[in-house]
Formats: C-alpha cells, structure tokens, sequence
C-alpha cells in the first residue's frame, strides 16, 4: 500500500580535514549538487530532513540554520538528531504515507569541537559520566570484547584497515587517500586499548545531500533512480553492562528488517555491493556478523578469503568507508551516497562490476557502544 | 491517500521547577507507563519510538541514549527509535514524526516520547543563548524572551495592543491551569497581579514569561485497525505540518504578524477541510510561552482578524466558557519543559478529543487543534485531532 | 515508599570549547566593520540586499558575491530593554534592536546606546519605532560585530 520510494539525486561536497565555511554551507553546497544532479530546483522539493548533533555543531537548533541551507525556507521541514542516514529514513517515511512527493535529506561533518569531548556528556552524569566513558572508550570495550570473545588476531584486525584504505586510495572523493601496510597499522599509536590511531577514523568535514523520491515523481525525474526496497533501523541497550558485547544487536535487528522487507534471505549471494559504517576497524568485522554475511565469530574469514575485497564476491566500503571519511553525524549518509553510485555505474575508478543490488549502513552512536542505533538500507538499481 | 492514524493513549508526568525526586529515565517511565496504561497496551505492542528533546537544556547531550529502556525497553528489544530535534517545535515535530511512522504502512503502534529537564540547569538563559548565531548575534544578550518582546513592542506598535491585554492573557492561563493537576505553575493571578510583576525585557513582565520546568509526555499513535481495538474514542489525526522561515529575525516582513503560522495554518485547514476555524474548532492548545504570543496566535490561525487578538481575550472567546477554549492546561506560559511542551500541547488536545481532560475538560469536543513555535520564532508545528474518523 | 534520606544532587557542568570559523561572508564583513564600512550582499535573484551578510538566500537558493555598502544609519524597527538579570547576558538595563540599516533589505540586531534606559517610562517614551540611528564605531577595532560599539539616535 506504500509508495515506492527511490533516490533520484545524490551530492557530495570534497571530503577534507579543515573547512573555510559556517557548518551549514556543507548542506548547502551538498544540496546544490543533488538538485544539479536531479535537475530540480529549490521549488520543487516538498519537505527537507536535515540531521546532525547540535551540541557537535555547538549551536542549539542548529537546523535553524541547515534547514535554510537544505532548500527549506517556508517548506514543512524537520531535523533528526541522529546520522544523516536517519534522515533518511524519516523521508522515506514521509513520501510512503504518499504525503509529500520529493524530499531532499541531507547531512555534515564539521569539526569545530572534538567529538570526544561532546560524546562524553551523552553518558549519564550519576554513574558513567565521572569514570572517564566517551564514544571511543565505550567502542574500545566493545571491541575487546570482540577479539577476546573469538580470538582474532591483531593482524586479521588490520586487514581491514589494509582493504580500507587501499580502497579510498583509489577513491577521489575520499578524505583520506593514502595505502596503509599491515605493519604501519600494528605500530601506529595506542588509542584506547585495542584501538591504535589508524583503526579509527580521521574527522572528516563536507556535507553529503540525497534527493528521494515517491515512485511517480522518480519516474519523472531520472531515468536511473535507485529504489529503496528495504529500510530498518533499530537501537540498542545503554547500558554496557546488560548486553553482549560482542555482537551488534542494533544492527541484526535493523539488517533483519531491511532484509524482511526486501526480500533478502541470503545476503552474501543477494547483495552485490555493500557500504557499511566502519567506525572501527574491529567494527567492520561485528558488522559483516550482525548483516549475516558471516557466523558469529567468522568475520575475519570472510575477510581472509578476500570476499570482501573490492574484486571480491561482496566488495564491502570499496569506497574506502568511514576509515577514509568520517563526517561524524553524516557518515552514515555517505554510505547510502555511495552505494547508490555503484548502483548507477557512477562510482568511478572504485565502480564494482554491474551490481543490482546494494546494502547501506549508517549508524548513529553520539555514545559509541552504548545506546548504538543502525540504520540498513537495501537499494536496487532500476 | 494516507492511512488513518488516531491517538490512543496519552501520558503526562507532574511538572515542576526541579522534580528532584526523580533521575531522567524514571521521569520518562512516568510518562510512557502513563500512556501504556492509559491505553491499556503493554510495551511489547509498541512497534518504533520517536523521542523528542533539545538537548543542552538537560546537561545530558542526546538524552534518549540514557532513556531508552524508560521508551518501553526499546534498547532491550532493540526497537526503532528516531531522535527529533527542532528548536521549541521539538515536541510537535516528535508528534509530526510518530504520525508519519503510521501514516507510511510500516508500523502499526508507535510512542512519541518527549522530555525536558530545563530544572536541572542552573541558567537556561546561558543553553538558549547557544542557540543564537555566534558569528553576528550571541554577544547581543538575545534570546526567546527578548524575541518575544521585539513582537510584543511590534504588536503594540502596529495594533495597539497593551500591557492590560497581556495580562488578561497570563490570568486565563493560570486560572485554567489550577483545574491542571499537571501543570507547573498553579497560583491565583488577578490583572493587578500581573501588571505588578517585575519587568523582564520590555514590555514583557514575569507573569507574560513562562517557567522553566521538568516533565515528560507520551503519546501512542495508533492505525484504523489498532485504534480501533484499542480505544472506543481515539482522537484522529485530520490534519498535520510544520513549516520553518528563515533563521534571522531581521529579515522578516511584520514580524509582529507571524505569517508563516498563516501559511501552516492555510495549508492544515485544507487537510482538515475547516473553513472557519472560530466555529470549526472546539479547543486549542497554542504554544504560549509568551503571553503576546498567544494573541499573535489567536490572529495568524484565524481565530480573528490581524491586530484583533486583544479584543479576542478582552471578550472572553478563549476562555473556558468561551466559544474556543485556548489552553484548558494553562498552555506553555504555566508549564515549559522545552522539548516536551509542543507534544504536551498534542496530547492536551488529544485527552480533550478523548473526553480524557478530567478537570479541564471543555464540553462535547469534537476537533481539537495542538500548535508549537519554535527556533528564533520561525518554525512552527500544527496538529489537528477530531473525534470523527476522517 | 517514603524515605527520609535527602535527595542527593550532584552539579553538573558543560565547559566544550569550540572555534567557530566566521566563513569567507562573516570574515569579509567583518574586515569591512574594522575599516569601518557596513557591507552587505545582494541576491542577484530577488534583488533583496541582505544584512547581516549570508551565503546564500534561503528564498532564491542562490550563492551571493554581490557585495554592496550599506548606511551606517538606519531605521529603528523594534526593540527591548533587558532589566533581568541572567547569567551570561549583558549586565541590564541593556536595549536589543532591530536596525534596518540605509540600502539593506532586512534588519541587523544589535544595540542601542546613549539612550538613559533605568526609567522604563522615559526610555520608551524616548525610543520610538522609526526612529533614526545612527554606528558608533570602537576605536579599537577587532574585526568582529562588536566593532560597532553600538546604535544612537541621530542627532
């Protein structure tokens, strides 16, 4: 009885370290690109989803300001306080009840405060605030929990980072654009046991823009849209101490949904390309799990076995992922960017061979491990 | 054409300058278990959450994280949640956005969570001042009170309009707020009263400035087929929007007149096939939290004509014996927990659907209208209820 | 339950630093504010000049290059004066304006000066919507909004 809903234009700003520009000039220029890309103007989007974290951002209701950038002055417009890939979502809701016809979402990063600092203050101020938790702390735990939980390996870890990078070495609009050795990866400096510097992500500024639309009005606007045929998203426990671990509940439950509505039984031959939020290297492998692409504990497997090289069964992050560009609040945006681009041929020197199917991950975790929610987007070219 | 979406169950927690006695998620459970119950549902029956707050205002950043079980165990279960942030209009666009998760087909029940502790902060004055543009605006010593009083003096300006009618405003509110066991401020107020009260940011005195308050709200939305299991008078959403004008202030044409609230009202009215909203509309639940607001209210909805909001209180319209009760609750100038107070305004105008209202229940409600503003008074959210399936 | 032990509240603070770049628009303004010019930029669209100065118009979606120099007098469009005290915020009394500078399109915040602002009654008798003002610059000029100290009635 829903509306199909499709992406018909897509924007990225030059991903890059430092920016020139109010934080809001990120969706602005992102919006710009995907109407160009649409071939639509200002006039002919109904409602606009911006996304992002204000207390990041270090304005209060800073859609005041990204919503205007987004095109929404005078629209019916909202704002998620979550990854953009949560914008999303809520747009996609918008034109399936068949309210609205063409929406555009859009997100940032921006980094004029350390998103360490700002997470810290999402932890409660009673009983995990004062011991020092962070987005990364809280990501570390869970990460060694992992590794210890099946035994893997440090260099199996940094074989994710190898692939990664690689990848984004080949992908121009990536942040970071440099091949890393397994070696540079295993010295590089501790973070936040088991976290050494290159497997985490640089912060990342830029803004990402996607145009969606109901299925008439795709009809009209492209001739290469590319469906949603599934969406699920999902949140997990706060407390650390109360869930396990090692697996990434959130994310089962949001891939089982998306997998549900899509049709999709068994990922690994019914996905052809897959972009996924590796806000850590130890977190690309929990998520190849939770996305039933591996068994539990048989991630590094999959990896070994090059399945998820770019010339792989399933290329995962061939665009570098979020090791390459980390817009902290937009991330997640970039993946459903990207696989939206593989899915139209359009992905340049990181294309895949002819996919038909994609999957995109964002997840929205302002405190790490604890209260993760992600956010599984399966498309399909038309 | 959309599917039907109704509101079944509604939950509020007592409000207060600082509800000490509680941490944050036992202030939601308050609210969602008021819901749950009221609706008679258990937390297993709730398909996705929308949660609504603006954040600094409780020194605790993305406070849905710290709350999630309170949202009916929603990271247990590891249920849909959706984080809504928008300024004032927080808690209408958390209601906007928990419709909309109906309306698309892909969630039959789903709990809208709104929550602010703006007691816990020692100057909400300091997190309202991060709202304002640090580039030209923040050193000013801007905020929602003295945007306030730039519409007022404009109102006066352009209509005449005086301090005597904003007090009138300020008594109806606090005289309707005693028969509210919810609400935060509950003190007898007379016109002498007020226009007593010290000067805040002219022309605008204490008893035209809201409080500052703790509480939660939850509201249940439902489709056709679930409302009506659940309830016998679910109050139906007949009609839904926000719209956001641009953030400065200075580059709007009459400030004092609030035209994109006409907008959003002239495209909410088609939904909901009202033509004159005075007769049509049997209470409204209006964003007040200053008193000339609500007169710039009563005029840009339609209730009456530009510059006429004033005589609209002098006659007695809005009150509780008038023709459009305004406000039964006391409305935000009595009770403002921030992000929560455009989605109290939904579920006001739901329980007075519902015949749920208790002491300020206004007779035979059949459509019910719930209104925020929010942003440097440029976004707005409306949502109207009625009794009759659409 | 009741209880008698006494509610425990712990104090809270949030201290983040942040650097807020002013862009390539603020900063050009605010290099103009140090050379005592008022710039503004025009939309080639709608035509409207707008101040303060802003990427790009939210109503014709356009970028804007088109820098113009505006009045540093203008016409008073409304105004408040703050006689709370809050943490943070200026010491009251202190008077908000809205300023619609000669040549702009839309209006500056900012503040009134050389008005006697503690007597309610006189202050607003004195300060009158439509009422001409005029900038007073700083003498030590940083490049930043403050480099106009404030607004005063003309003359």
């Amino acid at each position: 009885m829903s509306t199909r809903v499709a992406v018909v234009g897509i924007g990225q700003t030059a991903y890059r370290a430092a920016a020139d520009h109010l934080y809001h000039e990120h969706d602005y220029e992102a919006a710009r690109l995907a109407l160009a890309d649409a071939g639509l103007d200002r006039g002919d989007v109904d409602t606009v989803i911006t996304s992002g974290w204000d207390a990041v951002d270090g304005r209060t209701i800073s859609d005041m300001h990204t919503v205007m950038s987004a095109g929404g002055y005078l629209k019916d417009a909202s704002h998620v306080g979550e990854d953009g890939i949560m914008a999303l979502a809520y747009a996609y809701l918008r034109l399936a009840a068949g309210l609205f016809d063409v929406a555009l979402v859009s997100g940032h990063g921006h980094a004029e405060s350390s998103f360490e600092t700002v997470s810290s203050i999402v932890f409660d101020p009673l009983f995990v605030r004062p011991l020092g938790e962070s987005h990364l702390v809280s990501l570390a735990l869970q990460a060694s929990a992992y590794v210890q939980g099946y035994g893997i390996s440090d260099e199996q870890v940094a074989r994710v980072v190898v692939k990664n990078r690689r990848n984004g070495a080949a992908n121009p609009s990536a942040h970071l654009r440099s091949a890393v050795t397994a070696e540079e990866v295993l010295a590089s400096a501790p973070v936040c046991y088991p976290l050494r510097a290159l497997h985490c992500p640089p912060q990342s500024v830029g803004g990402v823009a996607l145009i969606l639309g109901s299925e008439e009005a795709a009809r009209r606007i492209t001739s290469k849209p590319v469906w949603i045929s599934g969406i699920g998203w999902a949140i997990d426990s706060y407390d650390l101490g109360s869930k396990d671990m090692t697996r990434l509940g959130s994310l089962a439950a949001a891939a089982e949904r998306a997998y549900r509505m899509s049709g999709i039984t068994d990922p690994l031959e019914q996905l052809d390309v897959a972009e996924v939020h590796d806000i850590t290297a130890f977190h690309e492998l929990m998520a190849y799990e939770a996305l039933s692409l591996a068994p539990e504990g048989g991630a590094a497997r999959l990896l070994e076995e090059g399945t998820t090289d770019r010339a792989g069964k399933l290329p995962v992050n061939s665009s570098g992922g979020v090791l390459c560009t980390n817009l902290y609040g937009a991330a997640g945006l970039v993946r459903a960017a990207e696989a939206a681009l593989q899915l139209r041929g359009e992905a340049g020197p990181r294309q895949v061979a002819a996919p038909r199917r994609a999957l995109a991950h964002g997840m929205s975790a302002p405190s790490g491990a604890a209260a993760r929610s992600d956010c599984v987007v399966v498309l399909e070219g038309g | 054409m959309p599917r039907r979406v109704a509101i079944v169950g509604v939950g509020l927690t007592r409000t207060s300058s600082h509800r000490a006695d509680v941490t944050y998620p036992e202030l939601v459970y308050e609210a969602v278990s008021a819901a749950l119950a009221q609706a008679a549902l258990e937390p297993k029956d709730i398909d996705a959450v929308t949660y609504g707050s603006m954040d600094p205002f409780d020194g605790v950043f993305a406070p849905e994280r710290w709350n999630v079980e309170a949202c009916a165990g929603a990271g247990a279960t590891n249920l849909p949640l959706m984080k809504i942030t928008t300024g004032g209009t927080t808690g209408g666009s958390t209601a906007l956005a928990g419709y909309y998760h109906v309306a698309s087909g892909l969630f039959d029940v789903v709990l809208a969570v709104a929550s602010q502790r703006v007691g816990e902060t020692v100057e909400a004055q300091l997190v309202l001042n991060t709202a304002i543009d640090p580039i030209y605006e923040r050193w000013l010593g801007g905020g929602a009170i003295t945007i306030a009083a730039l519409q007022a003096v404009r109102h006066f300006w352009r209509y005449g309009t005086t301090e005597q009618d904003l007090a009138h405003i300020a008594v109806k509110n606090h005289e309707n707020a005693q028969r509210n066991p919810y609400a935060h401020l509950m003190r007898m107020l007379t016109v002498q009263d007020a226009l007593q009260t010290r000067l805040i940011s002219w022309p605008l005195r204490l008893s035209d400035c809201c409080p500052s308050s703790d509480g939660a709200c939850a509201i249940i939305f439902a489709s056709e087929e679930q409302a009506k299991r659940i309830t016998d008078r679910p109050a139906w959403v007949i009609g839904a929007g926000q719209i956001t004008d641009n953030y400065w202030v200075g580059d709007r044409p009459w400030y004092e007149d609030w035209d994109s609230l006409s907008l959003l009202a002239r495209r909410v009215y088609r939904q909901a096939k009202i033509d004159d909203p005075l007769r049509d509309l049997d209470v409204a639940e209006l964003y007040n939290a200053f008193s000339v607001q609500e007169i710039i209210e009563y005029e840009a909805l339609g209730f009456c004509e530009k510059g006429k909001g004033g005589e609209l209180i002098r006659k007695g319209v809005t009150t509780m014996e008038g023709q459009l009760p305004v406000c039964p609750s006391g409305g935000v100038l009595c009770t403002n927990p921030i992000g929560a107070s455009g989605l109290i305004r939904v579920a006001e105008a739901a329980l007075q659907v519902m015949g749920k209202a208790e002491g300020r229940q206004v007779p035979n409600v059949r459509k019910a209208l719930a209104h925020a503003w929010g942003a440097a008074i440029g976004f707005h959210t409306l949502m109207l209820l009625s009794s009759d399936v659409p | 339950m009741t209880q008698e032990e006494e509610i425990i509240v712990i104090p809270g603070r949030w201290d983040l630093p942040f650097r807020h770049t002013a862009g390539r628009v603020a900063s050009r303004f605010f290099h103009g504010l140090k050379a005592k010019r008022i710039l503004a930029l025009r939309c080639p669209r709608c035509q409207r000049v707008l101040m303060p100065p802003r990427p790009f118009c939210e109503r014709c979606f356009q970028p804007l290059d088109d820098w113009v120099e505006v009045g540093q007098q203008g016409t008073l469009e409304a105004f408040t004066i703050c006689y709370a005290r809050f943490t943070g915020l200026p010491d009251p009394p202190y008077c908000l304006i809205l300023v619609k500078l000669d040549g702009a399109d839309s209006a500056l915040q900012h503040l009134l000066g050389e008005v006697a602002l503690e007597d309610v009654q006189s202050a607003t008798q004195r300060i009158q919507i439509g009422m001409r003002l005029e900038a007073l610059w700083r003498e030590e000029r940083e490049g930043g909004i403050k480099d106009i100290k404030y607004f005063r009635p003309v003359a």
